[in-house]
């Protein structure tokens, strides 16, 4: 069995002329939590809608698990969904459709499944409430519930903490937390912070093509990159491009950047030499952080 | 199995939830009201017209068992216009308070409609919302579709028999004699007859629900395939009843006109094959609308399996 959860080979798909996703590969690997990043109509509602056989590609492959996501009864009880935009049914109550919903994942006793989902993002009072009558939270937490129900091995999540309240949004990403290691997580956001935070990886998607994927610390260059916010002094940048393993150094706004070998020094020796540097040259450091924002690196990117 | 199960879960859920449904409530409502407006319109009438015909046959001092045999015969030429010239069909037809096949025929033309107005939303309702994500990911889309065709069948089925039951007891209250030993059979063959023929046209709503994302294009598309084989019924219908005029006039054998045949590609050109005495004519009638139900599905299945959701 592949070690990947995941496995989409040269994806496209295509709504007329219109190609929302172009030629994507990419591979997940079991217990990992990825995420998908890129601006608006970058592809990864669409990509998220191949993984759960909503959408057919128009090329290539997609596999959960090792199954096509579009193969009758293939991944049912694999895989859970959060859609970004899909509505509850009309005329019934919350507990009733999860009850239902866990009925029909094959979860037994499914009323247990429901009421323990329900708790797990803490909406127990919402139990007995009409579905369509929930408020955008809510339904959102109500939708999170319906996707972890029965702790599907892999889980899709798209947009989980959008339109959602700071609190109710850390209680959300616990949960992620909570998920790490043992399931399969995947992860659509804008907020690029909460991804970095979360995710062991991530794509970045642009006009429908991946632009770069790998895991956060490639992406955000941490073995090969670091920066130092100064408060003042004059930084000595050609003692510092000077130090072995260095491949670049800039100082621009208050920040100072550089760039290293990382398979030549490692990254606590370079950061260890170039505050040595600063310190003799009498500069004033207010801190540390080692690569760059995974923000800029998306910028960069799309 | 696991795809029976499916289709259980999601029948049982799709029927609890369209007995609580108002807009089902609103049309079972509305659908027997019609049923009971036309079952007391006809009621009415018929009374109105054997007492006419019976005062004019006392004042015309007509011999005994003429009125009998004067409303036997305007019976017969009714349900000959409303049915079929079938002599062993007439015969059945004419054993049974006239209200009762007249009735049936009015609600049995526009069931068609009423079927249409209760599910032409059962998929594209929830392809439109995207609500159909939540069970794609749990169900087959086969068990999708098949479950709540089951479950638009049930509620058209059981009310039928409602609406059945009714004309029965009606029919039962105005005429005295009409005797329990035939009601009961009867009730039985015309419930049957109208539940296969309806079961048809969920089908087709259930088809014509499964191909657009949009519940209002479903609805027209729906009407318009209701009027096409109306069309096809009326156009072959007549073309038969022209040549067999022509034939009479020539002193001929009735000719059976090729295009004539057209018409036996609507479903309704077996709904008379569902009351007919004989097995074999019943029995066909029977595997024509079983046949035109699993068409509709099976093209229904292999559209929903292939559309995007």
């Amino acid at each position: 069995m592949s070690d990947a959860a995941i496995d989409i080979a040269q994806a496209t798909k295509q709504f007329g002329p219109t190609v929302a996703v172009n030629q994507v590969s990419l591979q997940v690997s079991r217990g990992a939590c990825y995420g998908l990043i890129g601006p608006n109509g970058a592809g990864k509602t669409t990509l998220f809608s191949l993984l759960c056989g909503y959408l057919r590609p128009t090329r290539g492959t997609v596999r959960i698990l090792g199954q096509d996501p579009r193969s009758p009864g293939a991944i049912k009880g694999k895989l859970g969904v959060l859609p970004q935009d899909a509505a509850f049914p009309a005329s019934i109550t919350v507990g009733a459709l999860l009850t239902y919903w866990a009925r029909l994942s094959g979860l037994a006793p499914a009323e247990r499944h429901a009421r323990e989902a329900v708790e797990r993002v803490a909406l127990v009072e919402a139990w007995n409430v009409e579905a369509r009558a929930l408020s955008h939270g809510m339904a959102k937490r109500i939708a999170m519930a319906q996707a972890l129900m029965g702790n599907p091995p892999v889980v899709l999540l798209d947009e989980p903490t959008a339109g959602l309240d700071p609190r109710i949004a850390a209680h959300v990403r616990q949960l992620i937390r909570e998920m790490k290691g043992t399931q399969t997580v995947v992860v659509s956001s804008h907020n690029l912070h909460e991804l970095e935070e979360l995710c062991d990886g991530a794509a970045i998607l642009d006009r429908g093509r991946l632009m770069q994927a790998g895991s956060m610390a490639e992406l955000t260059a941490r073995a090969e990159e670091f920066r130092v916010e100064i408060a003042r002094g004059e930084v000595p940048l050609d003692a510092i491009r000077a130090l072995q393993g260095c491949t670049q150094a800039a100082f621009a706004g208050g920040q100072l950047a550089v760039s290293f070998d990382g398979r030549q020094v490692p990254p606590e020796e370079m950061i260890t030499r170039t505050l040595e540097a600063l310190i003799r040259a009498g500069v004033k450091v207010l801190g540390v952080s080692r690569g760059r924002k995974l923000e800029e690196r998306v910028l960069q990117l799309t | 199995m696991e795809g029976i199960r499916e289709i259980a879960t999601i029948w049982s859920a799709e029927l609890r939830r369209a007995v609580r449904s108002p807009r089902v409530i609103i049309l079972l409502g509305l659908y027997g009201l019609f049923s009971a407006l036309a079952l007391f319109l006809v009621g009415w009438i018929t009374s109105r017209v054997s007492a006419a015909a019976a005062e004019q046959l006392n004042a015309q001092s007509a011999p005994e068992g003429a009125l009998d045999q004067a409303a036997a015969n305007a019976k017969q030429a009714l349900l000959s216009g409303l049915f079929d010239k079938d002599a062993s069909l007439l015969e059945a037809l004419s054993k049974l308070p006239l209200v009762i096949p007249v009735v049936f025929k009015i609600t049995l033309f526009f069931l068609p409609a009423y079927v249409a107005f209760l599910g032409f939303d059962q998929l594209s309702g929830e392809i439109e919302p995207k609500s159909i994500r939540y069970l794609a990911i749990r169900a087959r889309r086969s068990s999708i579709l098949v479950g709540k065709f089951l479950a638009q069948a049930t509620v058209v089925v059981g009310m039928i028999l409602v609406i059945d039951a009714v004309i029965f007891a009606y029919a039962r209250l105005i005429s005295p004699d009409f005797a329990f030993g035939l009601l009961a059979p009867s009730l039985l063959r015309f419930w049957i007859a109208a539940a296969v023929f309806s079961v048809a046209y969920v089908a087709l709503t259930t088809l014509c629900s499964a191909l657009f994302a949009l519940p209002a294009v479903s609805l027209i598309v729906n009407f318009f395939a209701l009027f096409v084989f109306w069309v096809i019924q009326a156009v072959g219908s007549y073309l038969q009843d022209a040549a067999a005029m022509q034939a009479a006039a020539a002193g001929e054998e009735p000719s059976r006109p090729v295009l004539a045949l057209v018409r036996f590609l609507s479903p309704s050109a077996y709904s008379t094959d569902l009351l007919h005495p004989e097995w074999a004519r019943f029995g066909i009638g029977i595997g024509a609308y079983a046949a035109f139900s699993a068409a509709f599905l099976v093209l229904g299945w292999a559209i929903l399996r292939a559309r995007d959701v």
